[in-house]
C-alpha cells in the first residue's frame, strides 16, 4: 500500500471483473498486472484482488482490481464486489455464444445496479483463436481450449466483430477484443477505461471516503446487500 | 401395572424435569433431536432415546480376567477418573458427556436456561464418549451400594489388531464402569433399551472392524514386532506433510497421543477426557490428524455406517459425465498447487475422485468453488474415503448451505460475522462504516475455505483441529481475534485494497514472536499464531455455538430475501425478448406465482407424504414419532429460492393450480374435497393442537382453490410447453402468457386460439374441433367476463366483484351480458359449420364444385360479394389485410342474403358425415368478427382474463412487489381460504340460499352442459346420416320452415339430421334433457326455472325434431 512519491496526481479506481467461467478473466488481469512484474496470483475464493498502476500522461490511475470468480452460484456475490467500483470489464469468449449472453445479463445488472455513471468495458477475449489473430501465425492450434468449435479455416470466432460492436455502441460500453494470451489489446483496454473515468469521480488513495461513500454507507445497513446500492446512489450521486 | 407406572413416571417428570424428556414432551422439540446429534456428532438416523444423570469411570485397562469381583471393581473406581454427566442411549450408540446437554436449551424444562453453549475449549460433546453400541463388547451389571444401578462395559477397543497368542503383552481391555443415577425406573427403562440396542448392534461388528482398520492410531498401537503396512493417512505420507516437523515437534506430540490412546481408547472407543481437548489445542501430529478429525467432526460415524459408499458412488457413476465435473475439472490445477502432491498425478486423482464422488451423492450441492481446496487440505491427512465423509459432514451439518447453488449459508455467516464484529468491536465497526469497507469481502474467504487459503497452511491446519472439535463457532472466533489483533493499522486503512493488505501481511508473519521486543524471553518465545489462538479462544470465550445460531435466525429472513430479490430480478431480466411485452409489475408477480405454486406444491406433497408416513407409523414406538416431528420441522426449511436448488419447472397440476391462482374460470366448479370433509376433519383433530397444518396438508390442493380440469388448459399447457418437456419453465409461462396479453391486439388473440385447436398445424380445425373450440368458450366465460363486454352500458366489473363474493345480488344487466354470449356460443357454432369447408374436393358438389378444400369460405364469400377481395387462399393467414374485407363481408344485411342464398348448400356439406370438414383462420376470424360479443371476448375479456397483478382469489396478498416468500407464506390462514374456496370455487353448487346469482351460475354451468350434449348429439347424428344418408332430398324440403334466416344453417342441419333418426332414440335424448333439467331444479328450488329451461318452454314446436338441447343453445341467440 506504501506507494512511492508518485510525480502525477495519483488516483484509485476500483474495477471489477465480471463474465461467464472460463472467458478468460484472470487470464486478462494477469496479462495486465504481469507486465508490471507484481506478482500477485493468489486465488483467492470469491474474487481475487489485484492492484496495478495504468501511467496516463496526466496521471497515474491505480487500479484496484477484483477478478471475481465464475461459476455460477459466485454470480450472487458479485454485487458485493461492485459495489462502488467505478468500471467493470465484462468479458466474454468470443468463440462461445452464451458467453456474451452472460456477458449482456452482468451489464444490464450493472447499469442498473451498480454506481451510476460507472465504465463498462465489454470485452471479447481470446482473439487468439480466430484468423485474425493479430500476427498472422495460427495460434490456436496450440492452444487446448480450441476444441472442436474451430471450422477447417482454424477460425473458431463464433460472434462477429460488427455484432459485438453494435451492442456495445447500444449500451455505450467500450469495447475491444483481445488475447490474454498473446497480450494483444489487453493494457488498451485498461487504459481506456482509466481514460474513460470521469476526472470528477476519481479522488485520492487515501480520501478518507468521499461524501458518495460515506452517504451511501450509512444508508446501506445491510452490509451483504444484494440489492445493490442503487437507491443510495440516485438519492446521492454527487459523483457525476 | 401399566397405569401405575404411568403415574410414577408422571411423578418422576414433576420432581426432576428433565425427566419428562424422556416421556412425551420431546416430539413437542423437534430441535431436540438436531441438537442431540450436533452435540455428539452422530448420523441423522440417530434420536435420542433415553437419557439419565450417571456418573462415568474410567480406570486404566486391566489385564483381562474373567472374573471381576466386585473388590477389584472397587480399586479401579478409586484409582480412575471420575465424571458426572449425562448418559444418553440412542438407536445405535452410547454417549456420555459432562457438558450440560446442549439440547435442553430448547427444551421446556427448568435446566434449559442453564445452558450457555460455552464449552470451554471441550467441544460441545464436552469429556465423555461416544460409543457405537457395536464397539461394545459386554456390559455387566454391578452392584454397588451406592447406587442402584452400575454398569460396567467393555469395548471391542483394539478390535482391528487382536495381539498374537504368543505375545508378550497382556491383553489389555478397555473397561468403563457407569453408574446410573435416577430412578429405578428410570434405569431399568434406559437398561432394557440399551439391551436392546446391543442385541441390534452385534450385526454390525464387521463394519466396525472394517472402518477401524483404516485409522492410523491401530497401527500406532498395534503390538510390537508386527508393523504391517500403515493405513493411508494421507498424501503426506506420500508428498511430506506441510511445515517443518521439528519445528512443530511432531514426535513428541505422537507420543503424548500414542499414551492417551493406550490408555484412554482409539477411534471408536475413545473417551474424551480433558488431556484430549489439550492435545487438539496444540496441534495434532501429522499421522493422526486425518483420523482424530474423522472422530471429532463425526464423519467416523457415518463411515462406519456405510462404509463403502464412497467407493461404492464412484464404480456406481463410472464414466457418467455432468456439470460438476466439468466445473471440478476446470480447478484441480488450482487447488493447493503449492503443495507438491497437488502437482502429481496422484494428488491430482485423488481430489478428482473425492470431489466427483461427492457431487454425485448430493447433487443440490454438486461441486463449489473452494471445495476444492478444502478437500485439497483434507487429503494431505487421510485416505479418500475418509475425506469423501468429511466432506459430507462438513457441507450437511458443519458449513450448512456455504456451497450450496445460492451459497446461503455463506451469506448468512457473513452477516452474522459483523454483527459480531460491530457487537465486539464497535470503534473498528464504526471506522469500516465510515471508509466503506466491506468486511466480507476479505472476511468470505476466511469462512468459505477454512482459512486454508488464507493463513499459511500450517496455521490454517491448527485452526482446523479446533475446529472440527467445537464447530463453527472457531471460525468466528478466530474472525474475530484477527481483527481485534489488527484493529490499530485496521483503522488507518481506509479502503478495502488498504485492508486486505494488512491482513495480508500479518497472515505472512503468523509463525513469528509476537513480542519480539519483549524482555521475558517466554513472551518472546509467543508466535502470532499462538497468540491469534489466545485472544480467538480466551477473549471471544462468549462467542458460542448459541450466539451464533442466535444471530443465524436473526439475520436468515433478511439474507434469503436478498438472494431472492437478486435471483428474481437476474431472472427477469434475463427472461428474453417476449417477457417485454409484459410490464416489469407484471414479471415480477408472475416470478411471485410462478416459484410461489412450485414451493407450495413441493411443500405440500411432503407434508402429505409425512402424513402417510406417520400414519403407517401410528402404531410404533414414540421415537418414530420423534423422527417424524423432526423431519416434518427440516423440510419445512426446503424449497426457499434462497435455499439452494429448487424446483423449476411446473408440471400440469402445477400449471392448473397456477391459472387457478390467476383466472377465475380455471377454478372448479366441484371441488372434490368439499368444505364438508374440512370441517369433519378439522372436529376430528381439533383435540389436538396441532391440527392446522394437518388440515391444510389433506387437501392436495392446499390454501388455494380447487383447479379445474379442462381440455381447453391441457392444450394451453401443451401449447406452451414448447421444449415438449410436459412442465413449464418460468421462461415458458412468461412467453406463454406475453403471447396472450402481450399487445392486445385481437387478430393475434384469434390466431392464438385457433392455433390452440389447429392440432397438427396445418391450418385447418375439424368438425371436433370447432365443438371443442365452442366447449373452451364456455368454459371460459362460465364465471363471467372481464372487461366491458356487450353493450357499453353494461358494466361487467361487477362480474370480477361478484366472484369475489362482495356481492351477493345480481345485476340483471350482467345476467343479460351473459346470456348473450351463450347465443353468441350457439351462433358460432352454427356459423362455423356453415362456413366450413369440406376436407375433400371430391366430395365438394354443387356450389362449391370448383374450389379445393382450403378455399370454400371464400368461394362462399365470392358468390354473394363480388367486390370482396379473395381472401388468401393459403393454409396460412395473413393477418389483418384479409379482415377488413371480412368484416365488410359480414355486415348483416349482406350477410343474410348471402347466408340465405348458400346457405343449404354449405349446411349440407357441413353437416354431412361422410365429408370431412374443416375451418380455417380466416373463417374462424371471420366467424368471430361477426360477433360483436365475441370479438370483444377475444379483443379484451379473454386476454383481461388473466390477472397477474391481481389475485383472483381473495387469500393471496395481492402486492406485485412482495417476493415470493411474502407471497406465499401470505396464503396460511386456513379459515380465511376455506372461505374463499367456498366463495370463488363452488360456485356451481351454490346452496338456494344464494338466490339470483345461483340463478346466473347455473346458466352458465346449464351452457356447459349443453355444449357437451351439441357435440354428442353431433356425433350421434353423423352416425346417422351415415345409415340415411338416402333420406336427404325429403329433408331438405324442410329447411324452409320459417326460420329466421340468421340462425338456420347450424341448427338447420342439425334438426335435419336428427330428423333422420329413429324417433325412439330422440325421445331417449328428449328424456335424458329432461333429467338434466330436473337436476337443474334440484339444486334451485328457489328458481325452479331457470331461464334456458324458459327459452324450452318457449318454442315448444321444435321438440319434434330436434333434441331440447340443441334447441337450448338456438334458443339463446334471440
Amino acid at each position: 500500500m506504501a506507494e512511492a512519491a508518485a510525480p502525477r496526481p495519483s488516483s484509485s479506481v476500483k474495477l471489477v471483473l465480471l463474465g461467464e467461467a472460463a472467458v478468460g478473466k484472470s487470464s486478462l488481469v494477469l496479462r495486465f498486472v504481469n507486465n508490471d512484474f507484481q506478482e500477485n496470483k493468489e486465488p483467492t475464493i470469491g474474487a481475487a484482488f489485484l492492484t496495478q498502476k495504468c501511467n496516463l500522461p496526466t496521471r497515474t490511475i491505480k487500479f484496484e482490481i477484483w477478478d471475481t470468480a465464475g461459476q455460477e452460484r459466485f454470480a450472487s456475490l458479485a454485487p458485493m464486489y461492485y459495489r462502488n467500483a467505478q468500471s467493470a470489464l465484462v468479458v466474454y469468449d468470443l468463440t462461445k455464444p452464451t458467453s456474451l449472453v452472460k456477458a449482456k445479463h452482468w451489464v444490464a445488472e450493472l447499469q442498473r445496479q451498480a454506481s451510476p455513471g460507472i465504465v463498462i468495458a465489454l470485452v471479447g477475449n481470446k482473439l487468439d483463436l480466430t484468423n485474425e489473430a493479430g500476427d498472422s501465425t495460427n495460434t490456436s492450434g496450440e492452444d487446448g481450449d480450441a476444441d472442436a468449435a474451430e471450422g477447417d479455416d482454424g477460425d473458431a470466432r463464433k460472434i462477429s466483430t460488427a455484432e459485438a460492436k453494435e451492442y456495445a455502441e447500444e449500451e455505450g460500453l467500450l469495447f475491444f477484443e483481445t488475447s490474454a494470451k498473446l497480450g494483444t489489446n489487453v493494457t488498451e483496454v485498461f487504459t481506456a477505461i482509466a481514460n474513460a473515468i470521469p476526472e470528477t469521480s476519481l479522488k485520492g488513495t487515501r480520501g478518507p471516503g468521499s461524501t458518495q461513500a460515506n452517504a451511501s454507507r450509512s444508508e446501506d445497513q445491510s452490509r451483504v446487500s444484494l440489492t445493490g446500492p442503487r437507491d443510495n446512489a440516485s438519492k446521492e450521486g454527487c459523483a457525476c | 401395572m401399566f397405569n401405575l407406572s404411568n403415574l410414577v413416571q408422571k411423578a418422576q417428570s414433576l420432581i426432576d424435569p428433565t425427566q419428562a424428556l424422556n416421556i412425551s414432551s420431546s416430539d413437542r422439540n423437534p430441535a431436540k433431536s438436531t441438537l442431540f446429534r450436533h452435540q455428539f456428532r452422530l448420523p441423522d438416523t440417530q434420536n435420542p432415546l433415553q437419557e439419565i444423570t450417571a456418573e462415568l469411570t474410567i480406570s486404566p485397562p486391566v489385564a483381562y480376567t474373567p472374573n471381576v469381583t466386585q473388590g477389584e471393581k472397587e480399586r479401579d473406581r478409586a484409582r480412575g477418573y471420575h465424571y458426572v454427566g449425562k448418559l444418553h442411549l440412542s438407536e445405535a450408540y452410547l454417549c456420555f458427556s459432562t457438558q450440560p446437554t446442549s439440547f435442553l436449551q430448547s427444551a421446556s424444562t427448568g435446566t434449559s436456561s442453564l445452558f450457555t453453549g460455552q464449552t470451554h475449549g471441550a467441544g460441545p460433546g464436552g469429556n465423555g464418549f461416544t460409543l457405537p453400541l457395536c464397539a461394545v463388547r459386554r456390559v455387566e451389571r454391578l452392584h454397588s451400594q451406592n447406587y442402584q444401578f452400575a454398569l460396567s462395559i467393555t469395548t471391542w477397543n483394539g478390535i482391528s489388531n487382536p495381539p498374537a497368542q504368543d505375545s508378550k503383552t497382556p491383553i489389555l481391555q478397555q473397561k468403563i464402569t457407569i453408574q446410573l443415577a435416577g430412578t429405578r425406573q428410570a434405569c431399568e427403562r434406559f437398561c432394557d433399551g440399551l439391551k436392546k440396542g446391543l442385541k441390534s448392534g452385534v450385526g454390525e461388528v464387521g463394519k466396525l472392524k472394517r472402518v477401524v482398520s483404516e485409522c492410523y492410531s491401530e497401527h500406532l498401537l498395534s503390538s510390537d514386532g508386527k508393523k504391517s503396512d500403515p493405513p493411508d493417512a494421507g498424501l503426506g505420507m506420500l508428498f511430506k506433510y506441510p511445515g517443518d516437523a521439528r519445528k512443530l515437534r511432531d514426535r513428541s506430540k505422537m507420543r503424548l497421543w500414542a499414551e492417551y490412546l493406550r490408555d484412554n481408547g482409539r477411534n471408536v472407543t475413545l473417551i474424551r477426557q480433558p488431556t484430549f481437548h489439550k492435545l487438539i489445542r496444540v496441534g495434532l501430529p501429522n499421522r493422526l490428524r486425518g483420523e482424530v478429525w474423522e472422530l471429532t467432526s463425526g464423519s467416523l460415524f457415518l463411515r462406519l455406517e456405510r462404509p463403502t459408499l464412497y467407493q461404492d458412488t464412484l464404480a456406481k457413476f463410472d464414466g457418467r459425465d455432468s456439470l460438476a465435473i466439468d466445473e471440478i475439472e476446470k480447478d484441480l490445477n488450482r487447488s493447493l498447487p503449492e503443495y507438491p502432491g497437488f502437482q502429481s498425478p496422484e494428488g491430482i486423482g485423488r481430489l478428482r475422485r473425492v470431489l466427483t464422488a461427492y457431487s454425485w451423492i448430493d447433487e443440490e450441492v454438486g461441486y463449489c468453488q473452494a471445495m476444492n481446496i478444502v478437500v485439497a487440505a483434507l487429503l494431505i491427512y487421510m485416505s479418500e474415503s475418509q475425506a469423501f465423509f468429511l466432506l459430507s459432514a462438513l457441507c450437511d451439518r458443519l458449513l450448512p448451505g456455504y456451497y450450496s447453488t445460492t451459497m446461503y449459508g455463506t451469506l448468512l455467516d457473513q452477516r452474522v460475522f459483523e454483527s459480531l464484529v460491530e457487537k465486539t468491536m464497535p470503534i473498528l465497526w464504526e471506522h469500516l462504516v465510515k471508509s466503506d469497507v466491506q468486511l466480507s469481502v476479505v472476511s468470505l474467504p476466511w469462512f468459505l475455505s477454512l482459512y486454508i487459503n488464507s493463513m499459511p497452511l500450517v496455521f490454517a491446519f491448527r485452526v482446523l483441529d479446533v475446529f472440527f472439535l467445537e464447530g463453527p463457532k472457531v471460525l468466528f472466533q478466530v474472525g474475530l481475534a484477527i481483527l481485534r489483533i489488527n484493529g490499530e493499522e485496521l483503522l488507518d486503512a481506509t479502503d478495502d485494497g488498504a485492508f486486505i493488505s494488512v491482513l495480508k501481511s500479518y497472515f505472512s508473519k503468523l509463525d513469528e514472536s509476537a513480542h519480539p521486543k519483549s524482555e521475558n524471553p517466554k513472551l518472546r518465545a509467543v508466535t502470532r499464531f499462538q497468540e491469534l489462538m489466545v485472544v480467538a479462544f480466551k477473549e471471544f470465550s462468549g462467542i458460542t455455538q448459541s450466539t451464533i445460531s442466535e444471530q443465524r435466525l436473526k439475520y436468515k429472513d433478511g439474507v434469503l430475501n436478498n438472494i431472492e430479490s437478486f435471483a428474481k430480478r437476474t431472472s427477469i431480466r434475463n427472461l428474453g425478448p417476449d417477457s417485454k411485452r409484459l410490464s416489469v409489475d407484471e414479471l415480477g408477480a408472475l416470478y411471485d406465482r410462478f416459484y410461489g405454486i412450485l414451493y407450495e406444491r413441493q411443500q405440500r406433497s411432503q407434508i402429505l407424504q409425512e402424513e402417510t408416513e406417520r400414519l403407517a407409523k401410528a402404531s410404533r414406538s414414540q421415537a418414530a414419532e420423534v423422527i417424524n416431528g423432526l423431519s416434518n420441522n427440516q423440510i419445512i426449511e426446503k424449497g426457499r429460492v434462497g435455499l439452494g436448488p429448487s424446483p423449476s419447472l411446473m408440471d400440469y397440476d402445477g400449471f392448473r393450480e397456477f391459472l387457478a391462482s390467476m383466472t377465475k374460470w380455471a377454478i372448479t366448479d366441484s371441488p372434490t374435497s368439499p368444505e364438508k370433509e374440512y370441517l369433519s376433519d378439522r372436529e376430528k383433530h381439533s383435540y389436538f393442537g396441532n391440527s392446522i397444518r394437518r388440515r391444510e396438508a389433506l387437501s392436495p390442493w392446499g390454501s388455494g382453490p380447487e383447479p379445474a380440469d379442462h381440455e381447453f388448459m391441457q392444450r394451453l399447457f401443451r401449447r406452451w410447453d414448447v421444449d415438449m418437456n410436459s412442465a413449464l419453465t418460468l421462461q415458458n409461462v412468461v412467453t406463454g402468457l406475453a403471447h396472450i396479453k402481450g399487445k392486445g391486439d385481437i387478430m393475434g388473440s384469434i390466431t392464438y386460439f385457433f392455433e390452440l385447436y389447429d392440432d397438427d398445424g396445418d391450418g385447418k380445425v375439424d368438425r371436433e374441433g370447432i365443438l371443442r373450440i365452442s366447449e373452451a368458450l364456455l368454459f371460459l366465460s362460465r364465471r363471467g367476463l372481464e372487461g366491458t363486454l356487450g353493450l357499453p352500458a353494461t358494466p361487467m366489473t361487477a362480474v370480477s366483484e361478484q366472484n369475489h363474493g362482495n356481492i351477493d345480488q345480481l345485476d340483471p344487466l350482467q345476467a343479460t351480458t351473459n346470456e348473450r354470449f351463450l347465443s353468441s356460443i350457439s351462433a358460432f357454432i352454427r356459423r362455423c359449420f356453415e362456413y366450413a369447408d369440406p376436407d375433400h374436393p371430391q366430395n365438394q358438389d354443387e356450389a362449391q364444385g370448383t374450389g379445393n378444400g382450403g378455399d370454400d369460405a371464400e368461394d362462399l364469400l365470392e358468390l354473394n360479394s363480388p367486390r370482396d377481395d379473395v381472401a388468401p387462399r393459403g393454409k396460412k393467414p395473413t393477418g389483418l389485410d384479409s379482415v377488413p374485407s371480412a368484416i365488410s363481408e359480414l355486415d348483416p344485411e349482406e350477410q343474410h342474403r348471402k347466408v340465405s342464398k348458400a346457405q343449404s348448400e354449405a349446411a349440407n356439406a357441413a353437416l354431412d358425415p361422410s365429408k370431412p370438414l374443416h375451418i380455417t383462420l380466416p373463417t374462424f376470424r371471420m366467424v368471430v368478427l361477426a360477433d360483436e360479443l365475441l370479438e370483444q371476448f377475444f379483443e379484451s375479456s379473454f386476454p383481461l382474463s388473466f390477472r397477474i397483478l391481481e389475485q383472483s382469489t381473495p387469500v393471496i396478498s395481492p402486492s406485485p412487489l412482495t417476493t415470493f416468500s411474502s407471497l406465499s407464506f401470505n396464503r396460511s390462514p386456513v379459515s380465511a381460504v376455506m372461505g374463499g374456496a367456498g366463495g370463488t370455487g363452488s360456485v356451481g353448487l351454490l346452496p338456494p340460499g344464494k338466490g339470483l346469482r345461483g340463478v346466473l351460475d347455473n346458466i352458465v354451468t346449464d351452457g356447459m352442459r349443453v355444449a357437451a350434449e351439441v357435440r354428442r348429439r353431433m356425433e350421434e347424428a353423423q352416425k346417422e346420416m351415415e345409415k340415411n344418408a338416402l333420406h336427404r332430398p325429403e329433408e331438405d324440403e324442410e329447411d324452409e320452415d320459417g326460420y329466421d334466416p340468421r340462425s338456420a344453417g347450424g341448427y338447420d342441419a342439425e334438426r335435419r339430421s336428427v330428423r333422420s333418426e329413429d324417433r325412439d332414440l330422440l325421445e331417449g335424448a328428449d328424456a335424458e334433457a329432461g333429467s338434466i333439467r330436473a337436476t337443474d331444479g334440484k339444486a334451485l328450488p328457489v328458481t325452479p326455472v331457470s331461464p334456458a329451461g324458459t327459452g324450452l318452454e318457449a318454442e315448444p314446436k321444435k321438440d319434434r325434431s330436434v333434441s331440447a338441447l340443441t334447441q337450448k343453445v338456438v334458443e339463446f341467440e334471440r
